[in-house]
């Protein structure tokens, strides 16, 4: 199971593991990862599961989709060029180890 | 699978009179939240869910809490519909009918329409020096917004608002009062024909909008989909901007200290939005039928079970929000329940903060110079289903 690392706005970090085939917002969720409200259940509909992907990690996680790129202009924190909504990065092995940077506000 | 019509067993039983939760539900909910976080309401028929963290568990569980209720009052008012639907086949519904309602849309497509909008409503009573801002402004705004989004251009602003009316009354008809359901009847009907005029129309000439958006979906979507998807958009899209606007006006007209400070922070619009919405949530509630049995709040509920999940007292409880009852838009910042949450979060959502908080106060509180409560004793909070003010009659000056 892929391992993955939430960094809060305070610096201190939560390692979770997921399942593959589970997405980011999930791994967060289903661990109590503060900061991550993820509103409307992983639907790109609330933008309130923004990440900053860590920049080592960006070619790894790839670009957002259409509709997530649309709802990344309407994030509560500023939006930056390694923003994602973790509800549209699926988990897989080749994701261990990714490192995410959690936000001071979503909503 | 029978729907139990009584308590789950181990289910504390509280008589709650419905006028009483008209009047001001929150004292009853505080009582709840404190003494018995499920609660069979037997005036309500339902068992109602009143702690925060157990309403944010249910809104998670979408396949436990299942929006399929037999017996809904939402069904028998407009259909089948998105609202009372579950994954795959509400996402179906829901894909066809969200474009329009995104937030890029909302700033590129309509926000000049609703600014022009706002200030025709405006000219019409600046001059007068008293109005109305519910009837007079928030209402008619609402609904000529939502007219536009949807796609109803052979509708008025009167016209939607007057079905929303009678259908938001036929959905909170607990009491089965009869002339109401007649009232919703008619306005379903009309929607129904106004419907089907716009989708023939934009079957040839798409225009972007909501019924535009589902006559051309991937996914194809009936035209008695479309019609009963636009009675519940109808429903919801008008009194839920009215009612926020309605409350965060009449919050800060009665702060005046709160208001100055808004005034010269005009980014500090959308935490006044987002504080109304949870000091004084628009929907106060909303039902979900159990799937299987599921252990909530200390109470096994079987299968079948009907419970509310009453949003409203979520976003008051104490272990939450400090000194909940209080409107305080400087509180630190927790996300509230007043969109819902889970697949069903609210559709609207970017189209009422945009309406509201960066067009419709700061343009009432920037035109009308003075602006004033008249404290009329007409001006009540009122409702527990939903929530808002019956009117908000207020002064300014014209000189």
């Amino acid at each position: 199971m892929p391992i993955v690392i939430f960094e809060l706005p305070d610096g201190t970090q939560r390692k979770v593991s997921a399942a593959p085939g589970t997405v980011l917002m999930q791994a967060a969720v289903s661990n109590g990862v503060e900061g991550i409200v993820a509103e409307c259940g992983g639907n790109a509909s609330c933008a309130t599961c923004h990440v900053y992907v860590d920049d080592r990690h960006t070619a790894r996680v790839g670009p957002p989709n259409d509709v997530e790129d649309e709802m990344l202009d309407f994030t509560a924190a500023e939006r930056r060029p390694t923003s994602r909504l973790s509800c549209q990065i699926g988990l897989s092995d080749e994701l261990d180890g990714l490192i995410v940077h959690v936000p001071e506000e979503q909503v | 699978m029978s729907v139990p019509t009584t308590a789950a067993p181990g289910a504390p039983v509280v008589d709650l009179d419905l006028a009483d939760l008209r009047h001001d539900p929150y004292p009853a909910y505080a009582e709840l939240r404190r003494t018995a976080p499920l609660a069979w309401v037997p005036s309500v028929g339902r068992h109602l869910l009143t702690r925060y963290d157990d309403i944010v568990h249910a809104e998670k569980l979408p396949e436990v809490f299942s929006s399929r209720e037999e017996g809904s009052l939402l069904l028998r008012t407009v259909g089948p519909n998105l609202l009372r639907e579950d994954d795959p086949e509400h996402r179906r519904l829901r894909a066809a009918a969200e474009p329009p309602t995104r937030p890029r849309q909302v700033r590129d497509q309509w926000a000049g329409a609703f600014e022009r909008t706002a200030h025709e409503l405006l000219d019409r009573i600046a001059g007068r020096g008293e109005a109305d801002l519910i009837a007079d402004f928030a209402e008619p705004l609402a609904a000529a917004n939502l007219a536009l989004v949807l796609g109803l251009r052979n509708a008025g602003a009167d016209d939607v608002a007057a079905w929303s009316r009678a259908m938001m009354d036929g959905n909170s008809n607990y009491a089965d009062d009869p002339d109401l359901w007649l009232r919703a009847e008619s306005a379903t009907r009309a929607i129904e024909e106004a419907v089907a005029e716009a989708a023939a129309i934009v079957r040839r000439e798409p225009d972007g909008s909501v019924i535009s958006s589902m006559v051309h979906a991937a996914e194809p979507v009936s035209l008695a989909e479309i019609q009963n998807n636009v009675k519940v958009i109808i429903g919801g899209g008008v009194n839920e901007p009215r009612d926020v606007f309605g409350v965060g006006a009449w919050a800060l007209l009665r702060r005046p200290d709160v208001l100055d400070r808004v005034l010269g922070d005009p980014g500090s619009w959308k935490r006044v939005f987002e504080e109304t919405a949870r000091w004084v949530s628009p929907i106060g509630m909303y039902p979900r039928q159990l799937t299987r049995d599921h252990e909530i709040a200390g109470v096994t509920l079987p299968a079948g079970s009907r419970v509310a999940l009453v949003i409203a007292s979520g976003n008051r409880d104490e272990s939450v929000f400090e000194r909940p009852d209080e409107f305080d838009v400087d509180r630190p910042h927790r996300p509230h329940l007043a969109f819902g949450g889970g697949p069903h979060f609210c559709m609207g959502a970017w189209v009422a903060r945009h309406e509201v908080s960066a067009l419709a106060w700061p343009l009432v509180f920037g035109r009308l110079k003075g602006l004033r409560p008249a404290d009329s004793p007409q001006d009540r909070l009122e409702g527990w289903v939903f929530r808002g003010l019956t009117s908000l009659n207020v002064t300014w000056h014209t000189a």
